[in-house]
């Protein structure tokens, strides 16, 4: 095929009109004749502004959206992967928050039932120092009743002395059992670090018969520890003493009774 | 002839813009459609042809070559290329084409596309009916001398005598 019959062939190659061996060899040409390869250019243009003849119509209005939503640039990275992140995060920090309110809520209810308990042992810890307070006290009003109603108890009493001139008290006691208890009123307070101390006293030197408090009326009713030497009492007296208690007197003496 | 408005277009579809594409869409689907529908005869096919051709531009826009023809040209091209690849595909329903033309008497918008339908229309009806069944049918040189039942030396000649008229007419696009 001679660059001729190669030129007349280019608009109907334009068109894609061509066919056969005759498409094949104008294929096959059209890179060795750069004349072929220009023409080819300009009816190919020619070709595309053939469909301006067409009259225009408008496609259906649904196809603009389509194509738009179709197209939309799939952004740049952070773009894409900022909703995930923020969808996770949304939702962890919305656990988070339920995590965190229910959690609280725990806490607090803990806290609330830590409280009540704790007020609740303290009222029973209360409770249960007031019954012992009041066993101890019925115990010795109980113990004073019997040990007054037995035959062979004998009872002395002790007057106030000059530090403490209101004092009154008695002690009943019965030897053979060693038991004894002071009941006293009219006496101060003891100072503060100060306690009031019974003495035995038989044939030497004073025998501690244990450290006892007034109440806010200045009364007590002090049953007195067990096993002491009652059998050869002479003398009871009570004097003020460090809230320890001391194995021999030091302090003032404010009630003294001796057995007739 | 193209114009500022779509070498604009074109210069933002190069960057990516994506509204740039909305606004090309509204200058040209019209174009792309008409001519779509000319070729396929089918609204839907027609409509799936214009939605490929501007996935096309959006991907495409770079490969634009102004020196080669106006956006128009450009869009008509593929636009063509694209319904005869659809139609190409439905041989089945080939046989009996129709021979109406349902855009031929509406008026083209731009002066351009006036000068074009008057080259057009001043082609003596055989050359034109050559030119036509090669243009919107797709058919080859063998094909449309089969149908119209001529010589194929005699189509060959009719079709390159219309488009060298054509050419004459309407000169250089730019």
């Amino acid at each position: 095929m001679n660059e001729e019959r190669l030129l007349e062939l280019v608009p109907l190659a334009a068109l894609g009109a061509l066919d056969g061996e005759e498409r094949a060899a104008f294929e096959a040409q059209l890179a060795s004749s750069p004349p072929a390869q220009r023409e080819l250019s300009a009816y190919q243009e020619l070709v595309g502004r053939l469909g301006l003849a067409t009259a225009p119509l408008p496609p259906s209005v649904a196809l603009r959206d389509l194509l738009l939503r179709e197209t939309r640039p799939a952004a740049p990275g952070r773009a894409w992967l900022a909703p995930a992140l923020a969808a996770g995060l949304v939702a962890a920090l919305a656990g988070l928050a339920f995590f965190r309110s229910e959690r609280d809520a725990a806490l607090r209810e803990a806290a609330a039932e830590r409280a009540a308990a704790q007020e609740a042992r303290e009222t029973a810890q209360k409770a249960q120092a007031e019954a012992a307070a009041l066993r101890e006290i019925l115990a010795g009003e109980v113990a004073f009743r019997e040990l007054v109603s037995h035959p062979e108890t004998r009872v002395i009493s002790l007057a106030g002395l000059a530090a403490a001139p209101e004092a009154r008290a008695r002690v009943v006691w019965h030897a053979g059992r060693g038991e004894a208890v002071l009941v006293a009123s009219g006496l101060a307070p003891a100072p503060a670090g100060k306690a009031y101390e019974l003495w035995i006293i038989a044939k030497a030197a004073p025998v501690p018969a244990g450290v006892f408090q007034v109440d806010a009326q200045g009364r007590v009713v002090f049953r007195l520890p067990t096993g002491l030497e009652l059998a050869g009492v002479k003398t009871f007296a009570v004097t003020v003493e460090p809230e320890g208690g001391t194995p021999a007197p030091t302090g003032p003496m404010v009630l003294a009774g001796s057995v007739s | 002839m193209a114009s500022p408005e779509a070498a604009s277009l074109i210069r933002r579809l190069t960057r990516g813009d994506h509204r740039a594409l909305g606004e090309f869409y509204d200058l040209y689907a019209g174009l792309v459609n008409g001519l779509a529908l000319r070729i396929l005869r089918d609204r839907a096919e027609a409509e799936d042809t214009v939605q490929e051709v501007f996935v096309q531009v959006w991907q495409q826009a770079a490969r634009f070559d102004p020196s080669r023809g106006t956006p128009e040209a450009w869009l008509c091209t593929m636009a063509r290329t694209r319904a005869l690849d659809r139609l190409r595909k439905r041989s089945s329903r080939r046989e009996e084409p129709e021979k109406s033309d349902p855009g031929s008497s509406e008026a083209p918008r731009t002066e351009e596309a006036i000068a074009v339908r008057k080259a057009l229309d001043s082609l003596p009806g055989d050359q034109r009916t050559a030119l036509e069944l090669a243009y919107y049918e797709g058919l080859t040189q063998t094909e449309i001398a089969e149908r119209l039942r001529e010589p194929l030396g005699t189509i060959k000649t009719r079709i390159r005598t219309a488009m060298i008229r054509l050419r004459g007419v309407l000169g250089p696009s730019s």
